[in-house]
């Protein structure tokens, strides 16, 4: 998106979220997203009436239901409304969130609603994921969410011992920040003597990802509700603005023969990065930004896409991880939510992502809301042909000054 | 296509291969507690429940955790709906496909059910597609295999005609009470008719001449029965009166189709009087008669009180069709009257005239009847005496103190009788034993139409209708 030609800003003016577990039998789909729903209206002081358009997502099929949005309607109000759904993979929580931003920003609507929702509990994640693959080459092989290469990478760059304690550094981390977040759905108080033993212990799933790595499946759901700027500013005492959001996917090169020098097919992150931040004339992100909030599958990925995302070089993100300054208090707080590892509804995962990324802007993240000012804060969504979305939140209106 | 283009696909298709894969999908849909509740509710109690917004007033169905027009939380906010409802819209199913509920073509239609401001999907069996009509009245049937699905309710049929029969009509009065004894002969002092007790309906089902090249309405077979009995008690009768078919029609004094044909109606209606017939049909014998009786155990059974010419005859020519004596000699009375009252079945006596009347007097000096004696006044039948008014209140005058009377009247006596027995306190018998058509001529299309004349009349007179409960009350009988 050339953000240049943003017709008007956008800030977020409410925002919504359940309590994500493994298990919601005491609700149906429109009842569980409703929760989120009255969340973000009761943060925004807002009713159904003043919202203008529903963006609604979620991955297709996870729930072996059609056309979600259609029968949510009970739940989320949309009826007589404006809607549209959205589907992008994993992505599809935080393209939920760019799709309103443009509706907002274009002056098509001036309040929209974003709702991402996942109930994995009713459906069969690997077998909706199973759809993914070419049916003739690679359905009957495929291991659906679970990959294990990145651990093969970091091990080879890096060296076993280190490139082991680093991933269960991060996973350990993303533990410690769970416990603090009260809508996380895992938390097990893991403290840094256990590395050794989860390493050793922890059963693996595939290669050496382990399944205390990997992210969980979770029951959830997140609403975040979008205005124009003369709106956001009347309504809201503290908007948190969107200041630029970036969509790269390589989907044309997703294959199982390997990987092309030509085509680098896994590289979506940095060159996301790269194209953000210099359209917006960032030179050191982990200078500029507070607060990361990121798609991180597991432990291994969140290692080494906290180095892309930072445009980091060799180690330095390791050691950053290995100094613990990716935590709470730490130089660049990295999802003080606990992340994906801890909660993963996965249409609203990466919409959680921007959710707590505002939230830590608006100082409002509770428990697990970091020490010093939050002025700007990044968030990322990945999907799984290497979709890789990123989204700049601002607390100022005062980047397009300078 | 072109020939040469045909032969170039099947050269290809031969050298082809086609992946036929299966993907499994499984998945679980929590219902939630609101809708867990809603499929509940149907599978234990048959009863169809909704949520109300207190807010707007909307009734929703299925019910709904939030009202989804103003976010209401209504998921406490239960209310009873109706299992009859009406067709707002509906399509034809026209296609095969292993995944659908029926066999096409079949009918799913929206139907928006009483008490209901939505309307639900269901399917619509019972009738042919081309006769689904936007606004035409339909009921639930229940799966009688439960499965915890909204298949619970197996599907919505078009309802048993008239609105009305989807209700018992609720009186509305106070629950009859049974008056200290004294209070009874007071009340018919000075010529006054005691229209103090509501009037109990008896639909006597079937009789034993009844055929359905008559009327098709006519049951046979227990579950005919049954079903007759339902649609009866719905429509407001108290008591069936049965005379058991073979299912070729002819009445029976098998002691096993009987039962299974009493129990049948007890088991689709438990709450129902079940009368048995102690005359059964022609020709039967005495121990034909009243051993079945003893067998079954019904809660009533009919008493006949003399001997007297029973037969067919044209009405309009006076020509005899059927020639037969009707036996019931004193020592059947007698006989009948003590096993009936050994064995808790409170009997119906049966009052063809005058004379049988005075015969069970006579018998009841014995004082083995216990009371309060039950008395039917029948009329019209070729050997009995037709139908007159002055003769009813003969009748009347002449019982015994504590009894009560009922009525029935063969063919076109039928509802000038019952109706001078609503205005005199009695009670009322209808049903295609006894008459096969309505007030205006038409065939009725079953006992329980009648049944909603009986129950319009006695709603005239004020008196209201009898549960089967209030029934015994004032009968004396003894609940099975």
């Amino acid at each position: 998106m050339a953000h240049g030609k943003k017709n008007r800003n956008v800030g977020i003016i409410g925002i919504g979220q359940t309590r994500h577990s493994s298990h919601r039998e005491d609700v149906n789909q429109p009842e569980m997203i409703h929760e989120a729903i009255a969340a973000a209206l009761k943060d925004a002081g807002l009713t159904m009436k003043d919202v203008d358009c529903i963006v609604h997502g979620n991955m297709e099929l996870f729930e072996m239901i059609h056309q979600p949005d259609l029968w949510h309607t009970l739940g989320t109000g949309a009826g007589g409304k404006d809607t549209f759904r959205l589907t992008t993979g994993g992505t599809v929580g935080i393209t939920l969130a760019c799709a309103s931003d443009n509706l907002v920003a274009s002056g098509m609507y001036d309040i929209v609603m974003a709702i991402g929702f996942e109930k994995l509990q009713e459906g069969h994640t690997t077998g909706g994921i199973t759809n993914m693959a070419d049916p003739l080459w690679f359905r009957n092989l495929q291991t659906g969410a679970l990959t294990g290469s990145k651990a093969y990478d970091l091990i080879y760059e890096f060296g076993e011992e280190r490139a082991k304690k680093v991933s269960m550094t991060y996973r350990i981390i993303m533990d410690k920040h769970a416990g603090l977040n009260p809508n996380a759905h895992r938390s097990f108080g893991l403290d840094f003597a256990q590395a050794d033993d989860l390493i050793k212990n922890s059963p693996k799933l595939v290669g050496d990802l382990k399944l205390i790595e990997m992210c969980s499946q979770s029951d959830g759901a997140c609403a975040v509700i979008f205005a124009c700027e003369k709106r956001a500013k009347e309504l809201s005492k503290k908007p948190v603005w969107v200041r630029d959001h970036i969509t790269v996917h390589r989907e044309e090169v997703f294959n199982i023969f390997g990987y092309d020098d030509k085509y680098p097919a896994a590289q979506t992150q940095r060159f996301a990065a790269e194209n953000l931040y210099t359209r917006n004339g960032i030179t050191k992100p982990l200078e500029y930004f507070d607060v990361f909030e990121m798609y991180d599958p597991a432990s291994w990925w969140g290692v080494d896409w906290f180095r892309d995302f930072m445009l980091l070089k060799g180690d330095e993100a390791v050691k950053l991880v290995e100094d613990h300054e990716i935590m709470i208090g730490g130089k660049m707080p990295v999802n003080p939510s606990g992340g994906v590892i801890a909660s993963n509804p996965i249409g609203a995962t990466a919409l959680l992502r921007m959710a707590e990324a505002a939230l830590q802007v608006r100082g409002d993240a509770g428990a697990h809301q970091i020490p010093k000012p939050v002025k700007h804060a990044l968030a990322s969504g990945f999907g799984g042909t290497m979709w890789t979305v990123l989204m700049m939140l601002e607390k100022e209106l005062n980047w397009q000054e300078a | 296509m072109s020939e040469e283009g045909q032969m170039s696909t099947k050269n290809t298709d031969k050298d082809s291969f086609a992946v036929q894969g299966k993907l499994a999908l499984p998945y679980t849909y929590f219902a939630g507690r609101v809708g867990s509740k809603f499929l509940t509710t149907i599978r234990d109690q048959k009863k169809i429940m909704g949520t109300k917004c207190p807010t707007c007033g909307k009734v929703y169905l299925p019910p709904r955790q939030v009202c989804q027009k103003d976010f209401t939380d209504i998921r406490n906010n239960w209310v009873d709906v109706g299992s009859s409802g009406t067709v707002v819209n509906f399509t034809v199913v026209r296609y095969e496909d292993r995944h659908l509920a029926r066999k096409p073509p079949y009918v799913i239609a929206m139907i928006k059910l009483d008490g209901a401001d939505t309307p639900m999907a269901h399917i619509l069996d019972g009738l042919k597609p081309e006769d689904v009509k936007k606004g035409m009245r339909v009921e639930a049937v229940f799966a009688e295999k439960t499965t915890t699905t909204i298949l619970d309710i197996d599907h919505f049929k078009p309802e048993a005609e008239r609105a009305k029969t989807g209700w018992r009509p609720k009186a509305a009065r106070k629950p009859y009470v049974p008056e200290p004894e004294s209070g009874i002969e007071d009340k018919r002092r000075g010529g006054k008719p005691d229209m103090s007790k509501p009037v109990i309906i008896c639909a006597a089902l079937a009789g034993a001449a009844t055929m359905k090249n008559q009327t098709p309405a006519v049951p046979y077979t227990p579950s005919e029965f049954a079903e007759d009995a339902y649609k009866c008690w719905k429509a407001g009768a108290a008591m069936v009166h049965v005379h058991a078919r073979e299912d070729n029609g002819m009445p029976t004094h098998d002691h096993e189709r009987i039962r299974t044909t009493h129990d049948a109606i007890k088991q689709r209606c438990p709450e129902l009087i079940v009368n048995l017939s102690s005359a059964v049909g022609m020709g039967k014998t005495a121990e034909q008669r009243i051993s079945q009786i003893v067998a079954v155990k019904p809660e009533m059974a009919s008493l006949n009180t003399n001997t007297m010419n029973f037969s067919l005859l044209d009405r309009k020519s006076g020509k005899i069709f059927i020639d037969f004596v009707f036996e019931n000699t004193f020592t059947m009375l007698q006989d009948f009257g003590k096993a009936m009252e050994e064995n808790g079945v409170k009997p119906e006596i049966e009052v063809y005239d005058m004379g049988g009347l005075d015969n069970t007097m006579l018998i009841a000096k014995q004082g083995f009847f216990t009371n309060p004696m039950n008395f039917n006044f029948v009329w019209g039948v070729a050997g009995g005496q037709a139908f007159r008014v002055e003769t009813f209140v003969a009748l009347m005058n002449a019982l015994p103190a504590k009894a009560n009377f009922t009525t029935c009247g063969v063919g076109l006596d039928q509802f000038p009788a019952i109706m001078q027995s609503g205005i005199l306190g009695g009670h009322m018998r209808v049903g295609l034993e006894d008459n096969i058509r309505m007030p205006d001529g038409e065939l009725a299309k079953g006992s329980w139409e009648q049944v909603e004349v009986a129950v319009h009349a006695a709603e005239c007179l004020g008196r209201g209708v009898a549960t089967p409960d209030e029934a015994r009350a004032i009968m004396g009988i003894h609940k099975r």
